[in-house]
């Protein structure tokens, strides 16, 4: 019975995946290559600005500001370590 | 990953505070809960303190799959944090993204309700999909699904009932252009959904005691 519980559970993941991969290659292939913000403002009719993220590791870039983005983060780290420290887990 | 990418003054002001104020009613239902509960679960802040920081850093990240995308980690909020910490969650990460300009200001309020529908159907299905998988993983990576196509649903519900401030296309054009983008979108839902799997896989193997109280 739990072996037939995780092979449904298999099933249907695979059978998602396999749809949606289907579906979003198509709609790719169909919008072309595009940045999210640039994707939006197409789908809208809104005027399309060329995105620019400034840093760029290996295609991967931050949305925003770069700075603030690491300051925030720094801050989020240090109060999930207070948290841990004080409050456990 | 569902997320208005507009800036602000795309929405009317009058549609900018209807969604604003149903953001805020859900903030304070989930801050009202939170206060009538008699003992504080002190464990879920740490854990609502993690999952904070983990969706702020990757939701800010651009991956360049479909010209690029982004995660942001919604329904592992919804499984590990559950619905109520999950609205205070994405309330935050909303407005710390805006902080440093990615999305607008006036869109926050249409954003927690879409990032909401994300974290309670995700929290949702995998809750109900005990019954079907006794597998982590695969209830998780299914619960990621549901939940990022509702969340996909309601973004374009949002922005549909809204209107677009200066544009000439029809409802059948937008509706068409969006399921397009949410279509693409989905793609990044396999890699999301695999993401998740893997971390609650792992919790419910290293410390399962966190997966079991993840009712609130």
């Amino acid at each position: 019975m739990t072996l037939f519980k995780d092979k449904k559970g298999i099933i249907i993941f695979g059978v998602i995946v396999v749809i949606i991969v289907i579906v979003a290659l198509t709609a790719y292939s169909m919008t072309g290559p595009m940045g999210i913000e640039e994707r939006f403002n197409h789908a809208l009719g809104l005027p399309i600005n060329q995105e620019d993220h400034g840093n760029n590791w290996f295609g991967f870039s931050i949305e925003g500001n770069t700075l603030l983005y690491g300051i925030i983060l720094a801050v989020l780290i240090v109060a999930s370590f207070v948290s841990y420290k004080y409050l456990k887990i | 990953m569902a997320h208005i990418h507009l800036e602000d003054g795309s929405f009317t002001l009058f549609w900018v505070i209807v969604w604003w104020l149903c953001a805020l009613v859900l903030i304070g239902s989930a801050l009202f809960l939170l206060r009538i509960k008699k003992t504080k679960d002190v464990k879920k802040i740490t854990m609502a303190a993690f999952v904070t920081a983990a969706s702020f850093a990757i939701f800010q990240v651009q991956i360049p799959i479909f010209g690029g995308v982004h995660l942001n980690l919604t329904p592992l909020i919804g499984i590990l944090a559950g619905p109520v910490f999950g609205t205070l969650i994405v309330f935050i990460v909303n407005i710390m993204s805006a902080a440093i300009g990615h999305g607008g200001w006036g869109l926050i309020g249409a954003n927690v309700l879409v990032n909401f529908s994300e974290v309670i159907v995700a929290y949702l299905s995998y809750r109900g999909l005990k019954k079907v998988t006794s597998s982590l993983f695969f209830r998780a990576g299914i619960a990621t699904f549901v939940g990022l196509i509702c969340g996909n649903i309601v973004m374009i519900a949002i922005i549909l009932i809204s209107g677009i401030q200066g544009i000439t296309q029809s409802t059948l054009q937008i509706l068409t252009g969006l399921s397009l983008l949410a279509a693409v979108n989905m793609g990044v839902a396999v890699i999301e959904a695999f993401i998740t799997g893997l971390i609650v896989a792992y919790i419910g193997k290293v410390r399962p005691d966190i997966l079991e109280g993840t009712v609130s």
